[in-house]
């Protein structure tokens, strides 16, 4: 049993009169591939922004290792080893993909008041930064300008991005939105290879894709955790059968 | 060239091939300006607003960020330049230094209220420190002279310790303002290639994700406005000495708009050049179509206009699409590394 | 109390101030709901609502013309109702030609719609000066509601009477137009949520026109009304935009009397401020606006609004 990194206790969000969040209780085990699924508008995007600081919970907390980070702005999150990868495409389009995956690497985010040296001659930095692209499987594109990678390219270097920030968790929002089936495929070998290393958290809607790579599953609707458990047991739930996504049922 | 196959610039990393044309071009201004039927006092001219749009374009090119009161910052360095020659000491180095330093402080201050905002509510707050600052210079006549300006601004010489050198003909301090041109060319071509310049321009295309990558989006947008402001109060010192004086109408948000016009009309949204090339434009513009009609301002509007509507990158993107079509690409912006090359 | 009592004429001047900068904020409002950037040349319309009503009222306006010498013979009531009528309508389709414009940026940064607007205020700042002059120039107005009344123990200005009342009746005629007529229910929408307008089968870029023609002539119509008070000179719309943006920021995006009531606010601290020192009044604005903008704008409604890109 693994040391839990990465901690949700009884969170509670609303906006307005609308209750997104209810006692949300989360726990992600250190070197595990967590995931959360659930319907649209369940408060999973939510959670997740919660959770990586976008939005502060009205109640509760969020433990990163045990330290308490909860209401901490993004960026402070951001430099404890917490990562997060967009659905709605957050890349830099001006951006080469070297530069987008450069700007992300902690060697550079130390150095960001430096006004004198010429971040092209960063042989370090320039190699870390398409080491990363390779591993996302955009090895020989580095000089390609964001706006022109396919939407499957962009993807990639969307999660590219978050993983340059060297994390000690890894955030990953609906990664496989508009993929096609061979780019879901390849980025289920992406995931499962990353999970080797690194502690990941998935929100899905693709229960297909999470259900092969998650070694725990949180089902959130209706603002709250209505299951937990292994693919497996998941599989054996009532809820996840009934619903829409149970497509797995057989 | 290191293993990504991009080459840093050569001569030692500080000097570019497009910037020895520029210095080239400048530097031996005094001896063909008035074969093209101009005159040396327009170089000077165009150095000084080169290096106020230079400062100018860190802002609103590579941040993102709209500031159309900058002229208050340059009036600003114009008076410090007045009031330490006065109520100080006449001295060209310090004069100068508090120039700059004037704008800086200033800019600091002022930084500290926008940097939390974009887009219009940072437009507006920059129109309305602009129009608070020209209000105070017109009015507080005890120090600024009010309307008539502080007038009388020396040209000191550069005393150089074993040397002094004169700067009252126009040629000699055109030098000085070259000098001070090819400093500002050479400092903020590395600022933009450093990772403070990176993150400026990650904060032009997404602020977002930048804070969520860990930066602190508050200080380098304050920083990047500060930087502007001290650049703008540096061209402003130089400015007050080659008038000989300080006028509070150059705080006037006309001018203001005028270094935006210039910036973007000469492609500060693509290109490093671009500021120098808007503020040439500007000039030839003034002085050629001003011979002809007393509408020259309102063409030159118009042509900020169609070149918002139709190609914001001005005229360093339209020089890129030529050159790129040239070499047989189509012409799409900044596609490949040779893109690099022509910033 | 003496103090108090001699404060009077200033509120008379804050109120009428205010009333007429809800009146170019409410045209304003309508503009942002429809479009995707902030129009800066807003306060230039305003001021070219006035340059061009002076065309209307006297010769030296501009219209130089043998054949109107009958025309600017009327009596000046009747000059200044045509010039009311006839200055807005000419402002809108100035205002519509801005939109025109403002398509190519439509989608693409909105930095460069704002640019885009600020340069038009430039070249008709330009306009403006090449056509009518750099000094100010005044907009003839009836005796019967020019110079001094005596209310009590204390002068009031004539006019400010009259251009409160005026709009007071501009702004209820509005929300009449805005609650009661199809058009107004359109233009609301519109300003609204352009989208589910679109989603309607209105024919959105017409819908953009009509609002931009209708918002803009608002603006020409105050700085008409604003004109005897405030003078007329090229640069007066700089000094009209800036409450505009003050009282939206305030009063809220989308509040018919939040507006109001907050341009009542934003006349009132002008006025008041006159009272005290005739200079600052002016910058007392701006320095309103930097107060609100730091310490109120955050997201309206909490989602992002056209104001937050």
């Amino acid at each position: 049993m693994s040391a839990v990194l990465f901690e949700a206790r009884r969170l509670h969000k609303r906006f307005g009169d609308h209750v997104v969040l209810e006692e949300i209780n989360l726990a992600f085990p250190e070197g595990r591939l967590s995931g959360i699924i659930g319907p649209n508008g369940a408060g999973k995007t939510t959670c997740f922004n919660v959770l990586t600081g976008r939005y502060r919970p009205d109640r509760g907390q969020v433990l990163l290792d045990g330290e308490d980070i909860t209401g901490l702005p993004p960026r402070r999150i951001a430099r404890k080893g917490v990562s997060r990868s967009f659905q709605l495409m957050n890349v830099f389009d001006q951006f080469s993909a070297l530069d987008n995956a450069l700007l992300a690497l902690p060697a550079l985010r130390d150095r960001g008041f430096d006004m004198v040296h010429d971040v092209r001659r960063d042989g370090e930095a320039q190699d870390r930064a398409a080491a990363v692209l390779a591993r996302v499987g955009l090895g020989g594109k580095e000089a390609t300008i964001a706006k022109s990678l396919s939407y499957g390219d962009r993807r990639a270097l969307e999660i590219g991005i978050a993983l340059a920030a060297e994390p000690r968790i890894l955030f990953l929002d609906e990664p496989t939105s508009g993929l096609g089936t061979e780019a879901t495929a390849r980025l289920g070998d992406l995931v499962r290879e990353l999970r080797r290393h690194l502690t990941i958290v998935v929100i899905e809607h693709d229960m297909e894709f999470l259900f092969g790579v998650a070694d725990a599953i949180s089902v959130i609707h209706w603002g709250q955790v209505i299951a937990q458990g292994t693919p497996e047991a998941l599989r054996e739930n009532e809820w996840v059968r009934a619903s829409n996504l149970g497509r797995l049922a057989s | 060239m290191n293993a990504r196959g991009f080459q840093g610039p050569p001569l030692g990393g500080i000097v570019t091939p497009s910037m020895l044309v520029a210095f080239l071009v400048f530097g031996t201004l005094p001896f063909w300006i008035s074969q093209v039927g101009l005159y040396p006092y327009l170089g000077i001219e165009v150095l000084i607003w080169c290096i106020f749009a230079l400062g100018f374009n860190v802002l609103l090119g590579y941040t993102g960020l709209p500031s159309f009161g900058h002229g208050a910052f340059f009036g600003i360095g114009a008076y410090a330049m007045g009031l330490a020659q006065f109520e100080l000491m006449p001295d060209l180095w310090l004069g100068l230094g508090c120039a700059t330093l004037a704008g800086a402080a200033f800019g600091a201050v002022v930084a500290l209220f926008l940097s939390h905002r974009r887009g219009i509510y940072f437009a507006l707050m920059t129109i309305a420190f602009s129009q608070m600052f020209f209000f105070v210079a017109s009015k507080w006549t005890s120090v600024t002279n009010g309307e008539d300006g502080l007038l009388n601004i020396e040209r000191l010489p550069a005393d150089f310790g074993f040397a002094a050198v004169p700067l009252r003909g126009n040629t000699a301090f055109y030098y000085l303002c070259f000098a001070g041109f090819v400093l500002v060319v050479i400092g903020l071509w590395r600022l933009i290639h450093s990772p403070f310049g990176k993150v400026l321009q990650a904060i032009k295309q997404n602020e977002m994700r930048t804070s969520f990558l860990g930066y602190n989006v508050y200080l380098f947008k304050w920083a990047s406005f500060t930087l502007s402001c001290a650049i703008a109060g540096f061209a402003g010192g130089l400015f007050a000495m080659a008038q000989s004086g300080a006028f509070v109408q150059i705080m006037s948000l006309q001018w203001s708009g005028i270094v935006v016009l210039m910036t973007l009309i000469g492609g500060g949204f693509v290109s490093f050049w671009g500021p120098v090339i808007g503020t040439v434009f500007f000039f030839v513009l003034r002085d050629l179509l001003g011979a002809y009609t007393e509408a020259w301002l309102l063409w030159y509007g118009l042509v900020f206009m169609l070149i918002v509507m139709f190609k914001p990158e001005g005229i360093a993107g339209m020089w890129q699409d030529a050159v790129r079509r040239l070499r047989g690409r189509k012409p799409v912006r900044g596609t490949g590394p040779l893109a690099a090359l022509w910033r | 109390m003496d103090l108090l009592l001699n404060l009077l004429p200033h509120v008379m001047n804050g109120l009428s101030l205010g009333l007429l900068f809800a009146l170019v904020a409410l045209g304003f409002m309508l503009i942002i709901g429809v479009m995707e950037v902030i129009n800066l040349a807003h306060g230039s319309l305003f001021a070219l609502g006035a340059y061009v009503a002076i065309a209307f009222m006297s010769p030296e306006g501009g219209l130089q013309f043998a054949f109107l010498d009958g025309y600017f013979a009327l009596p000046v009531a009747w000059r200044l109702a045509v010039a009311l009528l006839l200055a807005p309508l000419a402002v809108g389709i100035v205002g519509m030609g801005l939109e025109l414009c403002l398509r190519r940026t439509y989608g693409k940064d909105p930095l460069y719609g704002l640019l885009l607007t600020f340069g038009a205020a430039l070249v008709l700042e330009e306009t403006i000066r090449l056509i009518w002059g750099p000094t100010e120039r005044f907009l003839p107005i009836p005796k019967e509601i020019s110079g001094g009344v005596l209310i009590g123990d204390l002068i009031y200005a004539k006019y400010r009477f009259f251009a409160s009342a005026f709009a007071i009746g501009m702004i209820l005629l509005l929300w009449l137009f805005l609650q009661k007529t199809p058009y107004g229910a359109l233009i609301k929408a519109g300003a609204h949520d352009s989208e589910m307008v679109r989603a309607l089968g209105v024919n959105l870029s017409r819908l953009r026109l009509m609002v931009f023609a209708f918002g803009t002539s608002l603006a020409a119509v105050a700085g008409i009304v604003m004109a005897p008070i405030w003078g007329v000179r090229p640069h007066v719309g700089v000094d009209a935009v800036v409450p505009a943006f003050v009282i939206i920021v305030l009063g809220g995006v989308g509040s018919f009397w939040g507006a109001v009531f907050a341009g009542l606010m934003v006349g009132m601290v002008v006025g008041l401020t006159g009272a005290f020192a005739t200079d600052w009044s002016l910058i007392s604005m701006y320095m309103l606006l930097i107060a609100v903008v730091t310490f109120r704008a955050r997201g309206l409604f909490g989602k992002k609004s056209v104001l937050e890109a």
